[in-house]
């Protein structure tokens, strides 16, 4: 029951970090929602926890902790995943605004003749 | 037809080199606008290059010699011009041979013209084996200065951008030209870091092969 009250808890504290985030500009809708789901499922898995014994057994894991684990590990590698992907796309987009920038500044200098 | 040519020099802390390398240009007598692309040096790359009286982009930061040689062909793609040389700004391309390597694209008869040290007869600086993969002189008609003004390879570009233009169907040619020692400075790629280049290069090149083919004049500019 104790280790129960306590992941609840965590999942309200997880859910309302995230909220007060993106109320505070610090995350955008865009990368918010994955963590909201997250915190939801948290918080959902430990009120009806019945669901998830029957999720492990599904699967077929013979310890319902071993599914946790793989779940959250499968979690991690794939939002580290689409991070990579997402820095690589502003890199690209630093790299373009740079060379834009760059090209823009020589017109402005031929234009005043510098 | 007189052609519209831009020697493009990516140059990143070279203010050693990069007077000698202008005048090597300009003494050819060869009829071309030089653009010297400043990756964001720390020394005074840049109006040293300015002084010479060649026209000068500087980047705000250091995006590689890729970014900065795509710099050049998104400038040569913006004013019109016809061919686009790469010449780098160590002092390594002799700039005589720019009529040898600007022929085949004005015949006709290739999109691509890679200067090439290794082809007989090679009288010039060979730099070490393992290293022959990275390094060219090339020039390039309007359809390839198209491609790489879009997508110019950023991490190993010189050996990755021969497999890009190879996917638009553009015509290649090989040439020998001969090649000179850095004028001062050492190259980034020594020791075991060779070892390590060609392992990366590798892996590059075999990304690059299975990425998706791309359509020259799906974009703009």
């Amino acid at each position: 029951m104790m280790i129960k009250t306590l992941t609840f808890f965590l999942s309200i504290i997880i859910l309302f970090v995230i909220i007060d985030f993106s109320r505070r500009g610090k995350l955008t809708f865009k990368y918010a929602i994955g963590w909201l789901c997250l915190g939801v499922l948290g918080i959902l898995f430990t009120v009806f926890d019945q669901l998830l014994f029957s999720l492990s057994d599904f699967c077929g894991f013979a310890l319902m902790s071993n599914f946790i684990f793989f779940s959250l590990f499968c979690f991690f590698v794939f939002s580290s995943l689409l991070l990579s992907t997402f820095l690589c796309q502003q890199n690209k987009r630093n790299d373009i605004m740079a060379q834009k920038i760059a090209l823009l500044e020589k017109e402005i200098k031929t234009l005043k003749g510098e | 037809m007189n052609s519209k040519v831009l020697v493009i020099i990516p140059a990143f802390n070279e203010s050693d080199n990069i007077v000698h390398v202008i005048e090597n240009i300009e003494s050819s007598g060869f009829a071309c606008e030089i653009l010297v692309v400043d990756d964001g040096s720390c020394d005074d790359t840049s109006s040293v290059a300015r002084s010479c009286g060649v026209g000068v982009v500087r980047l705000p930061f250091n995006l590689g010699i890729g970014g900065a040689v795509q710099t050049g062909f998104l400038y040569a793609a913006r004013y019109g011009f016809d061919i686009a040389i790469q010449f780098d700004g160590d002092g390594q391309h002799d700039a005589q041979f720019f009529n040898k390597l600007i022929e085949p694209i004005v015949a006709d008869q290739a999109d691509v013209v890679v200067g090439s040290r290794f082809l007989p007869p090679n009288l010039g600086y060979q730099s070490s084996w393992i290293r022959r993969i990275g390094i060219h002189f090339f020039s390039c008609g309007r359809k390839v200065i198209k491609v790489f003004a879009y997508d110019y390879p950023l991490d190993f570009p010189e050996p990755e951008s021969i497999i890009e233009v190879k996917k638009t169907g553009a015509r290649i040619v090989e040439i020998p030209v001969q090649m000179k020692e850095r004028i001062s400075g050492h190259s980034s790629i020594r020791y075991l870091k060779t070892l390590y280049y060609m392992v990366k290069v590798t892996f590059a090149i075999l990304l690059r092969i299975i990425q998706t083919k791309k359509q020259v004049g799906d974009h703009d500019d």
